[in-house]
């Protein structure tokens, strides 16, 4: 890690619920932590975040705190104290290292925080050289600035549902108008394999770009992740799914590019038709 | 059918101007009109009248409506104003009148106030449920539009779906509507509308069940102001029996504000990791901190495997409060809700039916 370098700040984005961002955040920040990069996971999910709970951690410290202490000294500030570390170790002595700035303990305090706040939180954390961000599924005031401040926005959608897959088309579309750059979009596709009568190909076709990256499905590897609050490399090194975390960390650190896997053959039909009229 | 009709009103000039309106319709026939209670109230009786058209501005007549309502219980009794007060609007529903009506107004207007009052149901004010859910993907809105179809059918009393999740409400979706009107166009126009120019707003679904959708794009939810929606809400309670809300997830202001004013307020959750129930116990601890007299908030968990009252009990524990239902996961609803048939597609005799038919029932009699 060289000193000074600007982080890169990931945020992991959706405009429907329930589809996998907490999961993507904190398996993308320990495929980068496990490639040796110093990371930080920030949950912005400030009412129901559960990057903690799913890590199994106990903060002492939260960004709550973290306001307090700008308010009341901004000088004195130092970020590294508000936040939680995380390390796993296997019996073979390996395992990972990453930072959490966890949400505020209580609904009422997620209420109080203020948006100059976490931009200027964020923007202290440069002594990291990713920042993985967990936003929550709405366009509210302080998501649309956390993704004014990020690199990239790995903007999630699990498209096996057709509401959802409208909340992503209207997201995507909404992102293009308020003049997000096309190349800071990332669109990754959750559960990607998981059978479904609505393909990947069919949402491609109706966004009009191509994913970046596409996630299997796989409840019981991620339910066992979740239970012993282990990231999936190391609860499920051999999983498709964790592989597949893998390809998209290193896709973010430029290492190496898979190719696209070949899309899914094209099914035509009763969808098509809904498809148009929500859509044409 | 011809109406009878008894005009109580204490402005003269209104009542002048009413009764040449009246004169100059078919529909109605003006019986007498008096300018206070007590003189309606004893004579009213030698013409026999189905109509009473009752100035509730008046604070006496609006105190003395129950008396009306007593002394002639078949007949309608619209209650009048020449600006829309929704206080009073609601003490003369809970006086249980017919249904209110702006003055100076046209025959046919009256005409369709009663029409409309009359196919609402009840005269009764009307329940305001909100579907409230701590995360997304809860099942929220499937639960209400499921409630509303079967309460619809029930009760043969009109429902309205109104969508509050203005950024990425679903409803239409699971009709598979084109909605014309949105929370938007009503929330801009409420202040000038009345129970019968709103009630076009609304997208007829089936029979008696209509729709009020959210907006296309996520950034009109910016346009609504909560207490302009709450004006909505509560206008529409003058043209519906049943309203079903469904909020946005988590805490923010529409979703604090109309579950407020919501009488029965349902939080849901889905049961996935089960950590869903800590998240609902945190909801369900700030709502009860509200100390909503005569309202509630009541726990409902969907997804429950196995969907028993065993497995309730196990949540109630858990949760630390009583769970007012649970669902069971139905491998259907997925493809029902994406082809848009909702209203044909769960099968009646599917455990996930017959838990929606127990709700609606204890919300139909009053039991929730």
């Amino acid at each position: 890690m060289a000193e000074g370098r600007n982080s890169v700040i990931i945020s992991i984005f959706s405009t429907s619920s329930g589809n996998g961002k907490t999961v993507t955040a904190i398996n993308l920040a320990a495929g980068l932590a496990n490639e040796g990069y110093a990371v930080c996971l920030v949950d912005l999910d400030l009412q129901f975040g559960d990057i903690a709970t799913y890590l199994k951690l106990k903060p002492k410290v939260t960004i709550t705190d973290a306001q307090i202490a700008l308010e009341n000294e901004e000088e004195d500030f130092d970020v590294l104290s508000y936040l939680t570390e995380y390390s796993y170790k296997n019996s073979d002595g390996k395992g990972v290292e990453f930072f959490v700035l966890a949400r505020p303990p209580f609904i009422f305090d997620a209420y109080g925080i203020e948006i100059p706040v976490v931009e200027h939180i964020v923007n202290s954390l440069k002594w990291f050289d990713f920042v993985v961000i967990d936003l929550n599924a709405a366009f509210s005031a302080l998501n649309l600035a956390v993704l004014d401040l990020s690199t990239i926005i790995n903007f999630l959608g699990v498209v096996d549902f057709l509401p959802s897959v409208k909340n992503f088309k209207i997201g995507y579309d909404t992102l293009i108008r308020f003049e997000y750059e096309e190349s800071k979009i990332r669109l990754v596709e959750n559960r990607s394999n998981s059978q479904k009568l609505i393909t990947g190909q069919d949402v491609e076709r109706l966004i009009g770009t191509k994913f970046y990256h596409q996630l299997p499905n796989d409840f019981p590897s991620i339910n066992k992740s979740i239970r012993e609050g282990v990231p999936l490399i190391f609860s499920s090194p051999d999983a498709a799914i964790t592989k597949s975390f893998i390809d998209l960390a290193a896709k973010y650190t430029n290492k190496h590019v898979e190719e696209e896997t070949p899309a899914a053959e094209e099914k035509k039909g009763f969808f098509q038709k809904i498809f148009g009229k929500f859509f044409g | 059918m011809r109406y009878k009709t008894i005009v109580v009103e204490t402005d003269r000039r209104m009542a002048e101007e009413i009764s040449t309106t009246l004169k100059r319709s078919k529909d109605f026939e003006l019986l007498s009109t008096y300018f206070d209670a007590d003189s309606a109230l004893g004579q009213s009786h030698i013409y026999n009248p189905n109509l009473f058209l009752i100035d509730v501005e008046s604070e006496e007549l609006l105190e003395m409506l129950p008396a009306f309502i007593d002394l002639f219980p078949k007949a309608e009794i619209i209650a009048t104003m020449s600006a829309w007060d929704a206080d009073i609007a609601f003490q003369a529903q809970k006086a249980h009148v017919t249904g209110s009506v702006l003055k100076p107004f046209k025959p046919e207007e009256l005409l369709e106030t009663i029409n409309l009052s009359v196919k609402r149901g009840k005269r009764e004010p009307s329940r305001v449920i909100s579907f409230f859910s701590p995360k997304g993907r809860s099942g929220r809105t499937t639960l209400a539009a499921m409630l509303a179809i079967d309460i619809a059918k029930k009760t043969n009393e009109s429902v309205a779906l109104i969508d509050g999740d203005l950024q990425f409400g679903d409803l239409p979706i699971f009709f598979d509507i084109e909605p014309r009107h949105t929370v938007v166009d009503a929330t801009h126009d409420i202040k000038l509308l009345t129970p019968v120019a709103f009630a076009p707003y609304f997208h007829n679904i089936q029979d008696n069940l209509w729709m009020l959708a959210s907006p296309d794009r996520p950034e009109y939810a910016e346009l609504v102001e909560t207490n302009n929606f709450i004006d909505v809400i509560r206008m529409a309670g003058h043209v519906f029996r049943y309203l079903f809300i469904d909020l946005p997830a988590g805490f923010n202001p529409i979703s604090l504000d109309v579950s407020n004013f919501a009488d029965t307020n349902f939080v849901i959750a889905m049961i996935n990791t089960g950590l869903e129930v800590d998240h609902m116990r945190r909801t369900m601890d700030i709502l009860r901190e509200r100390g909503r007299k005569n309202k509630f908030d009541y726990p409902i968990f969907t997804r429950v495997n196995p969907c028993t009252e065993e497995e309730r009990f196990k949540l109630e524990l858990k949760l630390g409060y009583p769970v007012t239902a649970i669902f069971p996961n139905e491998y259907n609803l997925v493809s029902v809700a994406n082809s848009g048939r909702i209203l044909y597609g769960v099968p009646l005799d599917s455990q996930l039916n017959q838990n929606i038919e127990m709700l609606s029932e204890k919300i139909i009699s009053g039991e929730l």
